[in-house]
This record gives C-alpha cells, sequence and structure tokens, in this order.
C-alpha cells in the first residue's frame, strides 16, 4: 500500500527526473550480469530509498521481481522504468522523524547534498482551506505531502489505482491472478529425477558417531547411571470396564432378546396380477370354501385384476394386523438354551455287571411236564427240590439238579399258589386252589423230618376239637386216596384263595381271598393249632399279595395301589408305602427285611426303602408288559422280575448296613426261555436259596432253571 | 515255502524211524506229516500198512499247520524241532444200547458186567455184550449210584445208594444169577447221591448230598463234615484219601484215618462231578459253568486250576478220566454231548459222541476198551475205544 502511494506520489515527478534512467539501464544491465550485481544495485537503491518507510522490505519485493524477471526480461524492464520514477524525488534525508521538530525552522529538511529544504510558503488558513474547497474542482484530489510539505494533485491513473486498492484488487491492471499453477511434485511419474545424485557412501556404512553414541549409553547403562525405562503397567488403572458395575439380569434379558419374526414377503399369490397358475380352479376354490379357516394353506383367493386401480381395499386388513399382534404377545419368544451334555456323563456311575457276578446268566435245565400254565413254583428251604402248580390241576415235585419229575400231586382243580414251608426242620408244602388251602408232605425228605411235620400236623388231634373262632374257615384232614398221594389237610375258605405265603419259622401261613367288598380277604391260619384268624376287620381295599416280615412280627398287605405294614404284635399298622403304580401284582420283601421290592401291572418293579421313604426309592421300567412274580435271594444280593413279555430280569441289588448309604440297584441280566402263550409270559419267579440260580414258571407249561 | 528241520521220535516200539533230522514244508498239516511217517517205515519195513499218527509238539497236539502251531505257542523255527508222533486215537464206535424203563443216574463197569441204576428204583446188571443178566429191586427210591466193590469167582459185591437214605450192598451169584441184600446201611439225614468205593474194596464210602459224608462199612465208620451244602461226588484218591466235591463251590480231600481235612481247592462254581486219575495224579471237575477243569490235589494253596476244558453248552454232569491213559479223559453233560478229550489237545474235544437224545447222566471205561455213557433218553451206550495204546 505505501509502496503503492509511493508510486503515486512519484509518479508526478517522472518526466523531471529523467537524469536517473542511466542508473536505471545499469541496474538493468546487472541484471544480466548476475545476482550479486543486482545485489550492489539493490544497496544503491536502499540508498535512495532512505527516506521512505520500510524501504528494505521495497528492496527486497524487487529482488525477487528480479529473480521472476530473469524468466520474463520484457516485463521486467518496463517494472524499472516505473521504479526509476519515484528515484528521482528530492529526498528529505532527516529520515523517519516527527515533522513537528522542524516546526519553528524554515526549512524542513535536507536534501542529498546537504542543502536545506525550505518549506513552501503556506499561507493558507481555515478559511482558504474552505474556499479551496468550494472552489477548487481538483480539491478532492489533492493530498498534502508531509516530507515537503507541498499539496499535490493525483492524476487519474493514480485515483484510479488508489480506487483498486480500496477494492482490494491487484495494483497492476494487467496482473492475472488466476494463472494456471505448475506444480513442481505431481503424481506422475516423470521421465527424470528430481534429483540424480548417487547415493553418499555414508549411507551404506554404519554410522561412527552413533555407535560412539550407543557404546556411551550401553556404558552408562552398565554403571547404572542410566535405568532403562521400566514397562508401564496397563493392566490397572487405565482401563477399566465400564459395565462392570452394571446388573449382569439386565444384560442377560439383552443378551436374550430376539425380535419378532418377520413377515413373509407377498408372493405371486398376493399379486393384483398374479400368473394363471396361481389362480384358483373351481375345485380348489370349492376345496378352499370347505376348509376350515385354520386348514386352509391361503388365508385368502388369489384375484386377478386387470389394473392396479381397480383392486380393492383389503378387507382382512384389521383382522390380519390383530392376527399379527397376537402371534407376537401370545407366542413367546425366547432363545433355547442347548446344554452341551455328553450323554454318556448322564448315566450314573454304575459298576460293570461283570463285576457284580455272580449272577443267572443262562437257561441250564427246563422242566417239562405240565400241561397247563404253571402259576407257581416255590424251592425246598435245602434247595434240592422244586414245587410247581399248574392250571392242569396238578402239583408236581422236580428234583433241581436234573429236573426229573418225582412226584405228581393230582389236586384237581387249577392252582393258583404253592408255597414251601421255609422251615428246614418240617417239610411241607402248601397249596391254593380254588376256595381250599391243601397242606401236602411230599415226603421228599429225611424220615426225621417227615416225621417231625407229620407230628405238626397231628399235634391237634390229640386235643380239643377244632374250634374255630369264626366259623367260615373249616380244617379237614384228607383221607383215603389222598392221604398216599400226600395230602394231609384242607382247610376251606369262603371264597377263592390266590395266594398262600409262610411265616419265616413255619408254624403260621396266610392266604388271600381277593374280594372288594368284604373285610374277609386275609386269613392267618396257625398249622399247630389248627386256628384261623381274620386280622382286619375294615375293608381296604382289594388284597393283591401279602407277605411276613422275615424277622419281626410285622405283616405286609399290597392292595391296587399301595402296600400296608401292620405289626402284629401291637395291631396296628406301622407304614403305608405308595407305590405310584396302577395295579400291584407281586410283593417280596428283603431277607433282611428293610427292603420291599413290589412289581405292577403296568410295567414297573418298584423298590421301596423302608428306613427311607414310603415312596419308592427307585422305579425300574425295565419290562415291556405286566410285571408278574418278583423275587429276592435269600442270600446274594440278587432281585429278578418276571413278566408277560417272556423275559426274567435279574438285577443287582446291594443293601448295605450303613444306613447313609443307598442301595445299589444295577440290572444285569434279562433271561429269555419262555414262549408267549396266550399273550402270557412269565409267571412266577423265584431264587434258589443256596445258589445263584433262579427259576421261572411260564404260561408255555415249562419251567426253566437259569445258572 | 519255508522249511522246518524236524526230528521225530515215538515211544512205540512198532513205528520207530531213525533218528535224523529231517527238513519239511511249514505249512505241512498233520496229514502231511503221517504220509512223511508212512512212508519212512515203509521204506524200513516193506509189509507196513498204512497207519494214521497224530503228532505232539512239546506236548501239545499239533491241530493247524505246523507254522501256525509254532507261531501261536511262541517256539522258535530256527532250531531242530522234536516231534513225538503217535498212532492216532480213532474215534470211539458205538457197539450196544441197552434200554432202561428209566432215566439212567449211574454206571459202573468192571472187565465183565455193567452195573447201571437207574430212576426206577432198580439197578440193573448186564453183560458187556449188553445182554440183561439181573435187575436189582429193593430200593423204596430212585437209585442214584452204583458201585462194584469186590468179585471172588462167581460171587460179586455190588452197591446202591438211593434217595430214601439208604446204602444196599449186595452179593450177587453170577452163575446162578440170585441176588441177596447184605446190608442196608443207614445214617444219612438226606438222599445218598454218590458212593465210592476204596480200591482194596473192603470200605465203602458213601455220600449223601447233605453237608457230611459218611464212610462206613455196616455202620458208620467215620463221618466227614465240612462242606456246606449238598455233596455231589466222592471218591477214593488212593486208600488214605478221600475226595469230594460240593456244590458250595469246594473240592475237599480228606485224610481217612484222622477225618481230618487235608486241602480244599475252591472253585467259582457248583461242582457236579470229579475224578481222579493215578496215571497223572490229576483231579478232574465238572461244573455248571459248562467248564471242566484240572486240579493238582497236592497243591497246598488249593486254587490252582490247571487247566480248563470248555467246549460243552451245559452243565457238564459227569467225568471219567480214562483207566488206561493219563491223558484222556471223557465228559458227558447236559447238553446231551459225549465228548473225548485228550489234555494235550485242550483247545477242543477229541470227538465228540452224539448219540444220546436227552441230557447224559454218566460216563465211564473200562480198561478193556468200552466206554459207557447213559442219561435221560433211558439208554445207556457203549463204544469200543482203541484201547491197545497203553503207553503210559
Amino acid at each position: 500500500m505505501e509502496r503503492a502511494l509511493q508510486q503515486i506520489f512519484n509518479f508526478n515527478r517522472k518526466p523531471a527526473d529523467e537524469d536517473k534512467d542511466d542508473d536505471l539501464s545499469d541496474s538493468e544491465d546487472s541484471v544480466y550480469s548476475g545476482l550479486e550485481d543486482s545485489g550492489s544495485d539493490s544497496e544503491e537503491e536502499e540508498g535512495s530509498d532512505d527516506d521512505e518507510e520500510e524501504g528494505s522490505d521495497d528492496n527486497d519485493d524487487k529482488m525477487k521481481e528480479k529473480k521472476e524477471g530473469e524468466v520474463s526480461e520484457e516485463k521486467k524492464k518496463h517494472e524499472y522504468e516505473h521504479d526509476s520514477s519515484d528515484e528521482e524525488d528530492i529526498r528529505n534525508t532527516v529520515g523517519n522523524i516527527p515533522m513537528e521538530w522542524y516546526k519553528d525552522f524554515p526549512h524542513i529538511g535536507y536534501n542529498l547534498d546537504g542543502k536545506k529544504i525550505y518549506k513552501p510558503i503556506r499561507n493558507k488558513d481555515e478559511l482558504d482551506d474552505f474556499l479551496d474547497k468550494m472552489e477548487n474542482p481538483e480539491y478532492w484530489r489533492t493530498v498534502h505531502d508531509k516530507q515537503t510539505g507541498s499539496d499535490v494533485v493525483l492524476s487519474d491513473d493514480q485515483v484510479e489505482l488508489v480506487n483498486r486498492l480500496q477494492r482490494g484488487q491487484f495494483g497492476d491492471v494487467n496482473f492475472n491472478e488466476c494463472e494456471p499453477m505448475v506444480e513442481f511434485f505431481s503424481s506422475d511419474v516423470m521421465i527424470h529425477p528430481v534429483t540424480n545424485r548417487p547415493a553418499d557412501k555414508r549411507s551404506f556404512i554404519p554410522s561412527l558417531t552413533e555407535k560412539e553414541k550407543v557404546s556411551k549409553l550401553v556404558h552408562a547403562i552398565k554403571m547404572g547411571w542410566i535405568k532403562p525405562r521400566r514397562v508401564e503397567d496397563d493392566g490397572r488403572g487405565r482401563y477399566y470396564n465400564l459395565w462392570a458395575s452394571e446388573d449382569s439380569s439386565i444384560l442377560a434379558r439383552h443378551k436374550m432378546h430376539l425380535p419378532a419374526p418377520k413377515i413373509p414377503l407377498p408372493g405371486h399369490h398376493e399379486s393384483y396380477n398374479p400368473p394363471p397358475e396361481y389362480l384358483f380352479t373351481d375345485e380348489e376354490r370349492a376345496l378352499w370354501e370347505q376348509q376350515d379357516p385354520a386348514d386352509r394353506k391361503l388365508p385368502f383367493v388369489p384375484r386377478k385384476y386387470s389394473s392396479l386401480r381397480q383392486v380393492p381395499a383389503f378387507s382382512q386388513f384389521i383382522h390380519e394386523r390383530f392376527e399379527r399382534c397376537l402371534d407376537l404377545y401370545l407366542c413367546p419368544r425366547q432363545r433355547k438354551m442347548r446344554v452341551n451334555v455328553n450323554p454318556e456323563d448322564l448315566i450314573p456311575q454304575l459298576p460293570k455287571p461283570k463285576d457284580l457276578q455272580p449272577f443267572p446268566t443262562t437257561r441250564s435245565l427246563v422242566y417239562r411236564g405240565h400241561s397247563g400254565l404253571v402259576r407257581s413254583i416255590s424251592v425246598s428251604p435245602s434247595g434240592q427240590w422244586l414245587a410247581s402248580g399248574s392250571d392242569d390241576g396238578s402239583v408236581r415235585f422236580w428234583e433241581v439238579c436234573s429236573s426229573r419229575c418225582m412226584k405228581t400231586v393230582q389236586v384237581g382243580g387249577a392252582v393258583k399258589s404253592v408255597a414251601w414251608n421255609p422251615n428246614p426242620s418240617v417239610c411241607l408244602l402248601a397249596v391254593a386252589l380254588d376256595s381250599v388251602v391243601l397242606i401236602l408232605s411230599p415226603s421228599l425228605a429225611d424220615k426225621q423230618v417227615i416225621l417231625s411235620s407229620e407230628r405238626l400236623l397231628s399235634a391237634q388231634q390229640e386235643g380239643e376239637e377244632p374250634a374255630e373262632g369264626n366259623g367260615s374257615v373249616v380244617w379237614s384232614e384228607a383221607e383215603g386216596e389222598e392221604l398216599n398221594q400226600g395230602l394231609r389237610l384242607k382247610i376251606q375258605h369262603p371264597k377263592a384263595v390266590h395266594q398262600v405265603v409262610w411265616h419265616a419259622k413255619g408254624d403260621y401261613l396266610a392266604s388271600v381271598m381277593p374280594d372288594n367288598t368284604s373285610h374277609l380277604q386275609v386269613y392267618i391260619h396257625q398249622l399247630s393249632r389248627r386256628r384261623s384268624q381274620n386280622p382286619f376287620s375294615r375293608n381296604k381295599g382289594l388284597v393283591q399279595c401279602i407277605s411276613f416280615h422275615p424277622i419281626r412280627p410285622y405283616f405286609f398287605v399290597a392292595t391296587q395301589r399301595s402296600i400296608r405294614i401292620y405289626n402284629l404284635v401291637k395291631q396296628e399298622m406301622t407304614k403305608k408305602l405308595q407305590t405310584n403304580s396302577k395295579w400291584i401284582s407281586s410283593m417280596a420283601v428283603h431277607p433282611g427285611g428293610d427292603h420291599v421290592i413290589c412289581g405292577s401291572y403296568d410295567c414297573k418293579l418298584s423298590w421301596f426303602d423302608l428306613d427311607l421313604s414310603t415312596k419308592p426309592y427307585k422305579m425300574l421300567r425295565h419290562h415291556k408288559k405286566a410285571v408278574r412274580g418278583v423275587a429276592y435271594h435269600r442270600l446274594y444280593p440278587l432281585f429278578a422280575s418276571a413278566s408277560d413279555d417272556g423275559s426274567v430280569i435279574v438285577c443287582h441289588g446291594t443293601v448295605y448296613n450303613d444306613l447313609l448309604q443307598n442301595p445299589l440297584i444295577v440290572p444285569v441280566k434279562v433271561l429269555r426261555g419262555h414262549v408267549m402263550t396266550h399273550d402270557l409270559g412269565v409267571l412266577d419267579v423265584t431264587f434258589h436259596p443256596t445258589q445263584p440260580w433262579v427259576f421261572s414258571s411260564g404260561a408255555d407249561a415249562t419251567i426253566c432253571l437259569f445258572t | 515255502m519255508s522249511q522246518i528241520q524236524a526230528r521225530f521220535f515215538t515211544e512205540d516200539k512198532r513205528y520207530v524211524v531213525d533218528d535224523v533230522p529231517f527238513s519239511i514244508p511249514a505249512a505241512s498239516e498233520v496229514q502231511d506229516l503221517s504220509n512223511v511217517i508212512n512212508k519212512l517205515l515203509e521204506a524200513k519195513n516193506a509189509s507196513h500198512s498204512k497207519v494214521d499218527f497224530d503228532f505232539l509238539v512239546r506236548g501239545q497236539f499239533l491241530r493247524t499247520s505246523l507254522s501256525t502251531h509254532m507261531a501261536t505257542e511262541g517256539i522258535s523255527t530256527e532250531e531242530v524241532v522234536e516231534i513225538e508222533y503217535v498212532e492216532r486215537i480213532t474215534a470211539p464206535e458205538p457197539e450196544e444200547c441197552m434200554m432202561h424203563d428209566d432215566w439212567i443216574s449211574s454206571v459202573d463197569a468192571d472187565a465183565e458186567w455193567i452195573l447201571t441204576g437207574s430212576y426206577d428204583k432198580t439197578a440193573r446188571i448186564w453183560s458187556t455184550e449188553g445182554k440183561p443178566a439181573m435187575t436189582v429191586a429193593g430200593h423204596t427210591d430212585v437209585v442214584k449210584d452204583v458201585a462194584w466193590v469186590k468179585r471172588e469167582g462167581l460171587t460179586s459185591l455190588l452197591l446202591t445208594a438211593s434217595l430214601d437214605q439208604t446204602v444196599l450192598l449186595w452179593e450177587w451169584n453170577s452163575e446162578r444169577n440170585k441176588v441177596k441184600a447184605r446190608h442196608c446201611c443207614r445214617g444219612h439225614a438226606g438222599s445218598v447221591d454218590t458212593i465210592s468205593v476204596d480200591p482194596t474194596g473192603t470200605k465203602v464210602r458213601l455220600e449223601r448230598a447233605r453237608q457230611k459224608l459218611k464212610r462206613q462199612q455196616r455202620t458208620p465208620l467215620m463221618t466227614l463234615s465240612g462242606h456246606s451244602e449238598a455233596v455231589s461226588s466222592v471218591l477214593w484218591c488212593d486208600s488214605e484219601e478221600v475226595c469230594s466235591a460240593s456244590w458250595d463251590h469246594t473240592i475237599r480231600i480228606w485224610d481217612v484215618d484222622t477225618g481230618g481235612m487235608k486241602t480244599t481247592l475252591t472253585g467259582s462254581k457248583v461242582f457236579n462231578c470229579i475224578s481222579y486219575s493215578p496215571l497223572c495224579r490229576r483231579l478232574a471237575s465238572g461244573s455248571t459253568d459248562r467248564h471242566i477243569r484240572l486240579w493238582d490235589p497236592r497243591t497246598k494253596d488249593g486254587s490252582l486250576v490247571l487247566l480248563s476244558l470248555t467246549s460243552h453248552t451245559g452243565w457238564v454232569t459227569a467225568v471219567k478220566w480214562a483207566p488206561s491213559h493219563a491223558h484222556q479223559l471223557v465228559s458227558g453233560s447236559l447238553d446231551n454231548l459225549v465228548k473225548l478229550w485228550d489234555t494235550r489237545s485242550c483247545k477242543a474235544p477229541l470227538y465228540d459222541l452224539a448219540a444220546h437224545e436227552d441230557k447224559v447222566f454218566c460216563v465211564d471205561w473200562t480198561e478193556s476198551g468200552l466206554m459207557l455213557s447213559g442219561g435221560a433218553d433211558n439208554k445207556l451206550y457203549t463204544y469200543r475205544y482203541s484201547a491197545q495204546q497203553a503207553e503210559a
């Protein structure tokens, strides 16, 4: 700006200062001769510019201009001509001082030759100024030059320049500020490199100074002067879990969130102009109309319209949205948690059956001879004889080790139950058929034993005449031919007897007459005194089977759904076991007396631990059909169940004396050997008293021994 | 084809060959080796007629090819193999079939007569040709065991044990064909299942089915108690020792002089029968788990099973050592089979005799070359076996 003003100021002197042109031409020569000359030239100019403000800046600008001038000399020449015009100004050499210092002097400063510059005679006062302002049309372009104290009238060019500068434009009219830039570096790969200097040698060899520095550092570290920077522990403090304190249930809920399933996109059916194969034929339409709305494959009938304009409003819209809302809120959406559990892990750790030997594994002997289904079997306490009762009206006695039928007793009726007296010093068999309980003496024992059992039976005879407390049970002696067959006593019951069991001592036996309507369902008979009594005065349901406790004076009565345990001494019920099965078929008491197994017609076998609970300790559902018989082994930890599916399943059942330890129950063997007859398989099962052998009797009229 | 160096030897004087090693193909089987021996014998003796031989490599019968056998037995093929050869035991030939009225529970045979006990409560005497000689009736229950006691000329003493808890001693004169009950031995509190006669024929040992063994002549001399369950079989090992097998899974050996128990051999299953061979001094037992086990009664630890012969599929009800052969025994089982075994070939029996149609209850041998077996099909079969090779 100032420089421009200087130019403006100097313009009017330009014609007067032609003498400086030589210098200018010199300086132009110096431009050609080199930068150094132009430097000296600029020094010279500096001297001449001393009176201007920031003359050095000006000079620098000129130097730049000269450098550019190397590119276009013509332009430079012209520039210097302009420049030369303000060089030959009458310079005031006082410098940049407040001019009021010369206020009291007639001169205003000194020119280059050291002569005084005198102030122009200024006699204008305010009035003159005003008049001048009013009258002089050049007044607006007249400026006061402080350094010379004279007034200068600006030319048209100068005014134009001032206007341009005021508008923020370049002073030079011809300067194009939007010239295209020539980029020095560009993305284009040029054929010539920016620099082609070969790489220095020092870029190949290790730096000695760096080596020196490093060795100094190493030495310092070794001496302990410098401590290597400790690795900062970022783990604590700097980062932390922003959501750590958040409630995990909320997170879990967020995690469990499931977006609602999307409505399936419409298909061709929904189109207003479906392809003809999507339109219903008449049959399809009839079928659609017949179907229940829930069964329809499509909830609407595809229709064809000639244009979209004719498509009516969707009448089902509200209904459809309603259904959708129902779907969304009535059908809970939740992520299924798939638990990755190895099925093997869920199986409890059971010992291998191999380790639980001995148990019966193979069918060794088959006892053939019966012609009807064998309902009941019993083994003598010595284990030498086996008795079986069959529907063919006979009781047979077998030698266990040879399967020889030693004796057949025709009793004249389908035998429901046989039971060998468990007392080894007597040899008697109780047989239940129709409404009679027979006492047989099979005479398959030592003579002494036979004698003692005869004595037991006849002991009553010498005493008082048989007196029954209730007249419904009649005791009578066998006579004639029956006596030769081994029959000794007949106990006539009022109703059909289904089961007969002995007490462990062998003097008492109990019989069952299932009858839903009467309380006369169970009788306990005492053999030595020929007495019968009904222990129950009330009907608790249909009695299925009964059993004596092997040691204590308890009596087990199984009705359809539960087992009641009575104390015979106190004459009260001590426990009631709930079997959770529909219909009990059979029951067996563990020789220890603390456990009961119970088979039912709904294929279940329940094990009760009497010390533990009145609910089954374990339910075994191995049979496919009704369980008909269950049995415990007297010595070995075995129990067996017989079923209508023709199989006998032998299980290992160890009972511990320790009350804390639960019985160990492992199924060990499925024994098959019976042929299915009339949909009946195995009807009874019993163990050998001393060996791990099991006998089973079947509907196919055979008895099998598994060893 | 690899070759094996083998040296053949035999103890049979008739068939001796030169003691030189031969190189034979490793794949050769019994028939090939037999041909080789026959060729050698023919070269030596022109009148030789072909004989079938069996071969023993280190005491085991050769049943497969030689190389396989040596591989399984772990015998080195580098050295000369010693192969013993014996004349092959020919299959026992069925001879007679003696029909009974009821199941046959027991049989005892000597050189001339066969004694059988039956479930029809009688004992019968048969000639070895199968002719019935006598029916001994007197028991009131099933005859469970029979035994010859001794024979003096035409008069024989025999014993029958029955379920009626008695043992009857009979005297039978074969010429007049009269039988007379001499004694009735009582004392058992249960059925008598088995009896055994002292080798010298003076004492009878009899057995019953319950827990106690009794030894008696007229009245019991001694009761041997110890078994906790039924005694199934009893025999005299020699004149001082009695051996009994029981359902309580033990075999006990008793000293008859003191009546004390000497050794107990414990098994894991019920024993049905035992037999003792004085030739090889082994006990053989048949049990309900289908195995025949061989025991050494002299062991002190009492539980050593030397060998177990497994081929039956039912209870082994009878087992008997050959009277003249140290390695052969015969067994009968509930699977209707009688099997002839050689302990040198324990994997499989020598012969299966499948004559019976029902359970086999008893087997016996005679030294005259007869093998007998009886069972629940009421038939007593006799077989003729090659008894001539009494090499032991």
